[in-house]
């Protein structure tokens, strides 16, 4: 008797667990249409009529059925349904001029003879009626049937394709992705045009029902990987997916670490270059950015250009991105350090120069640039913020200004104000944004444990950070792949950019089925020589002979 | 939990050398030259050779039993009760060098660089360090040794490479030394550095996650080769620049060496601090080896699945063990002193296992 009243209380609360539904729809699952036209309207006025942009529109079909038309007016396309909806419903096709249809018929020949728009089917259930609706679609429901014509009319003006802002390139495709996911995978079906390129979709979100498509390559990409990424795609239960990033939270192995476990990608030239390597990328309909998993390290400082252009080059860019990021990360921590505790180390005219510099300032070091640091991320937060029309005049006066004047009021030596101009450069430098994010953030217990302990403090914090990067793993992978666990063919693509004929394989840490990328013909032929058509030598004896 | 084998004939060779540079090296070249004098590198390779004795000891039984480390098989060939006598004294020497490991380099950081912090706070720090870090799996320990050990080697060789230009050839002359090699301090110099070899142990745990045991022997030689090569050059040079004599006067001669060597265009004045702060990733892996022995052994002794546990649960208990000693001077006669009797632990101790177990023909699965 104590167990019973349990009971239904236990299952009342799964079943709120379980709704997938919006309030207004939980009476509506698994209903089906009725015959009955003035029901069905009424049914449809109380759950949307409501709403000002939901249009019923009555007529009647070749003249003699009642029907009516329902949709989201801003939503969808208009000239379309004047033109490909309503007209053919309104007038008997021409070849069938005379004849008289019963209404058992009538989606016989609506379907097959008279709607000339391809994406229509017949529909029996409420909900999946409504959920189209809501999407942007048109449903036009005939008195008597027992099946309602969805017909795809969605509409959503969209912004134009533009050069993606994150990801500028100077040599390379300007494609970057837009908020919607049939013109994102568009862009990546024109670039990837084979069979093997493979895109599932699911809804995640209660409530925004989002359309999340999974993209990897047949025969590439590793199905144990395709397998991972559905699995903690589908467990996620959440009202909302508003952007990628959403998605990314519930699916990276770390929740607590400072650094990104998940790239994200803008270009759909990139994506489909990961893709070719044997990743996974996910698009989000409604976010212009593309999840792309596993990530590792050395993917933070590469850019599309160290492919396009030629290798030699940007190799030594690569080598000066790399630096970069080791210096966003430790450059005001060394001075810290050395200026508080080991000021044998630099010259001896430096130190001399340093220590004029800093006499007028009252605080230590460690104060010192930890104000100058903060003050500096306010800046950089505010220049996000601020309009675009004052925004660089600001990122000018502060900079300079502010600088200048900290340095001429002894708040600041000057030596500290270019220290932390360089580390901000090198944050900069850094491609992506959320790795630069991660070494921004992990400077300021650099800076504290530089005060404490100097040197000996850095390196304890150096080696902290290097273990837990050590111990990072993205589905697997180990986040230092292709440096730890070694593995020759990978580190062609690490500190340098190895020309194409060096990199014939697919990295192996992704571990694709198919691991050959450049055929080692082509390989081959590069190395054997090449034709010189126009060689002067030629033409000079040519000339010769036809001036003989 | 089933353990991993993933780790690598390189991985496991970079574990080691990574483990044995540490904090010995500072004084290596005191203990050398207090031996052999003018022969202190020829000691240094003597010791060398009887260190690879045991390291190669410790590999073939691991080839032997590949699924198992010391404390698993030495139940097996000796039996249950004196197996588990002997790794638990093996643990807790490990945990007792583990200490000795956090308080040396702790003594080394308050006397050159941070001469007003407290002891306490340097040791603690590497401890939790250790600590904090033993709580990986057996795989990202390869990882973390493999990630450490070009930037070990690359400081040690620069400051061997900087210094030639102050060393004389004269210096390291006689080659046998002025001394004879009978004698007791030449016997327990050779036996003191032998120990600096000791971290090599580590080798019975990492075997068992090996992605081939069949190469252990191989790599141990490997890891000895380079380890050991560096060793010499340390000895080589320090005792070039300075020789015998002057060594004696000196506590931490590698140090020395390093404060008197400058980079080529005067970019950093004085090397000692910067070699200090590199060291401390040596410190830190030689610490992580000791330890992380200390607890996954511990844990298998006591039949546990996971050896997070224990990493926090012993830290006092290491901490502790790494205040004891007095004085610094007290703290080397402890670790010499110490050292020579662990030996017995990792080299005789596993030697008589291995012949136990060749007599008894003991094997373990494949």
């Amino acid at each position: 008797m104590l167990r019973r009243p349990r009971k239904p209380r236990k299952s009342a609360s799964s079943n709120v667990q379980d709704h997938s539904l919006d309030q207004a729809l939980e009476q509506t699952q698994d209903k089906l249409l009725g015959k009955e036209l003035a029901q069905t309207e009424h049914f449809f006025t109380n759950l949307l009529g409501i709403n000002n942009d939901f249009v019923i529109r009555r007529f009647h079909v070749f003249g003699r059925h009642p029907a009516v038309m329902c949709y989201y007016a801003n939503m969808v396309d208009q000239a379309l349904i004047n033109k490909d909806i309503l007209k053919p419903f309104m007038y008997v096709p021409s070849h069938l001029e005379g004849k008289d249809f019963g209404l058992e018929q009538l989606p016989e020949v609506l379907l097959n003879d008279a709607i000339y728009h391809s994406a229509c089917k017949l529909e029996r259930s409420i909900e999946a009626l409504v959920n189209a609706i809501l999407q942007g679609n048109t449903i036009v429901i005939v008195d008597g049937l027992e099946e309602a014509f969805l017909i795809d009319t969605r509409n959503i003006d969209k912004r134009s394709i533009d050069t993606p802002a994150t990801e500028q390139v100077i040599r390379g495709p300007r494609e970057g992705f837009i908020e919607l996911l049939g013109t994102n995978i568009s862009l990546l079906r024109y670039r990837l045009q084979t069979s093997d390129l493979r895109i599932r979709t699911m809804e995640i979100g209660r409530r925004t029902k989002s359309k999340v498509a999974v993209c990897y390559m047949e025969g590439i990409t590793n199905p144990d990987l395709v397998a991972e990424v559905d699995k903690r795609l589908s467990k996620i239960d959440i009202d909302a997916v508003l952007d990628s990033g959403y998605l990314e939270q519930f699916i990276e192995d770390n929740h607590y670490s400072p650094f990104p476990q998940v790239q994200y990608m803008e270009r759909p030239d990139k994506v489909a270059a990961n893709l070719l390597e044997g990743r996974v990328a996910i698009m989000v309909d409604g976010s212009p950015m593309a999840l792309v998993v596993p990530t590792v390290f050395n993917q933070f400082y590469q850019t599309v250009e160290d492919f396009t252009e030629r290798f030699l080059l940007m190799s030594a860019l690569r080598l000066a991105r790399l630096i970069a990021l080791m210096f966003s990360l430790v450059f005001p921590s060394l001075y810290v350090a050395i200026i508080s505790f080991n000021p044998e180390l630099i010259p001896t005219e430096f130190a001399v120069a340093v220590a004029g510099g800093r006499a007028g300032v009252p605080f230590p070091a460690i104060i010192e640039v930890l104000v100058i640091e903060i003050s500096m991320e306010v800046l950089r937060e505010a220049t996000i913020r601020l309009p675009q029309q004052v925004g660089g005049a600001l990122s000018i006066v502060g900079v300079l200004v502010v600088g200048q004047a900290a340095v001429s009021a002894g708040f600041a030596s000057p030596i500290t104000v270019v220290i932390i101009a360089l580390t901000t450069i090198g944050s900069f430098a850094t491609p992506a944004y959320n790795a630069a994010l991660a070494l921004r953030l992990l400077r300021f217990p650099l800076i504290i444990m530089a005060g404490i302990f100097g040197l000996y403090g850095v390196m304890i914090g150096l080696i902290v950070i290097a273990n837990h990067i050590l111990s990072l793993k993205s589905f697997g992978v180990p986040y230092m792949s292709p440096l730890v666990p070694g593995n020759f063919e990978g580190m062609k693509d690490t500190v340098i950019r190895a020309p194409f004929t060096w990199m014939r394989k697919r990295p192996s840490f992704l571990f694709p089925q198919d691991r050959t990328r450049l055929s080692s013909q082509t390989a081959n032929d590069q190395a054997a020589s090449k034709g010189s058509p126009l060689n002067p030598l030629k033409f000079k004896e040519e000339r010769k002979d036809t001036e003989e | 939990m089933k353990d991993e084998r993933q780790i690598t004939a390189i991985q496991s060779a970079a574990i080691l050398v990574s483990t044995i540079i540490g904090v010995g090296v500072l004084a290596l070249p005191l203990f050398a030259v207090r031996a052999g004098e003018s022969g202190a590198p020829l000691v240094t390779v003597v010791s060398v050779l009887l260190a690879f004795v045991g390291l190669a000891v410790i590999s073939l039984l691991g080839m032997r039993f590949p699924n198992k480390s010391i404390t698993q098989y030495s139940e097996d060939i000796i039996g249950k009760w004196p197996g588990r006598i002997g790794s638990a004294l093996i643990i807790a020497y490990f945990a007792v060098l583990s200490a000795l490991t956090a308080r040396e380099f702790g003594e080394v950081v308050i006397t050159s660089v941070l001469t007003r912090t407290p002891l306490e706070v340097t040791v603690i720090v590497m401890l939790l360090l250790a600590a904090l870090a033993t709580r990986n799996s057996v795989t990202t320990f390869a990882y973390i040794h493999h990630f450490y050990f070009p930037l070990l080697l690359f400081p040690a060789l620069l400051i061997v490479a900087l210094s030639l230009k102050n060393a004389e050839g004269l210096n390291l002359q006689p080659m046998w030394g002025n001394v004879s090699w009978v004698r007791p301090e030449m016997v327990e110099g050779i036996l003191t550095i032998t120990a600096l070899f000791q971290g090599s142990f580590i080798m019975t745990t990492v075997i068992p996650a090996m992605r081939r045991p069949e190469k252990a022997l191989t790599a141990s030689a490997w890891a000895m080769l380079i380890a050991g090569g560096l060793y010499v050059t340390i000895v080589a040079a320090t005792v070039g620049v300075f020789g015998s004599e002057e060594i004696k006067n000196l506590l931490w001669p590698t140090l020395e060496l390093a404060k008197g060597t400058s980079l080529p265009a005067n970019v950093l004045e004085r090397l000692d601090a910067a070699f200090l702060a590199v060291w401390v990733t040596a410190v830190f892996t030689t610490l992580f080896s000791s330890y992380f022995f200390t607890i996954k052994e511990a844990s298998k002794l006591f039949r546990l699945g996971d050896h997070k546990m224990f990493s926090f649960f012993l830290l006092p208990a290491v901490y502790v063990m790494a205040m004891l000693p007095r004085s610094i001077l007290h703290m080397y006669e402890i670790i010499e002193n110490f050292g020579r009797i662990g030996l017995i632990f990792t080299i005789a101790y596993p030697l008589m296992l291995w012949l136990i177990a060749l007599v008894r023909r003991k094997r373990g699965s494949q």
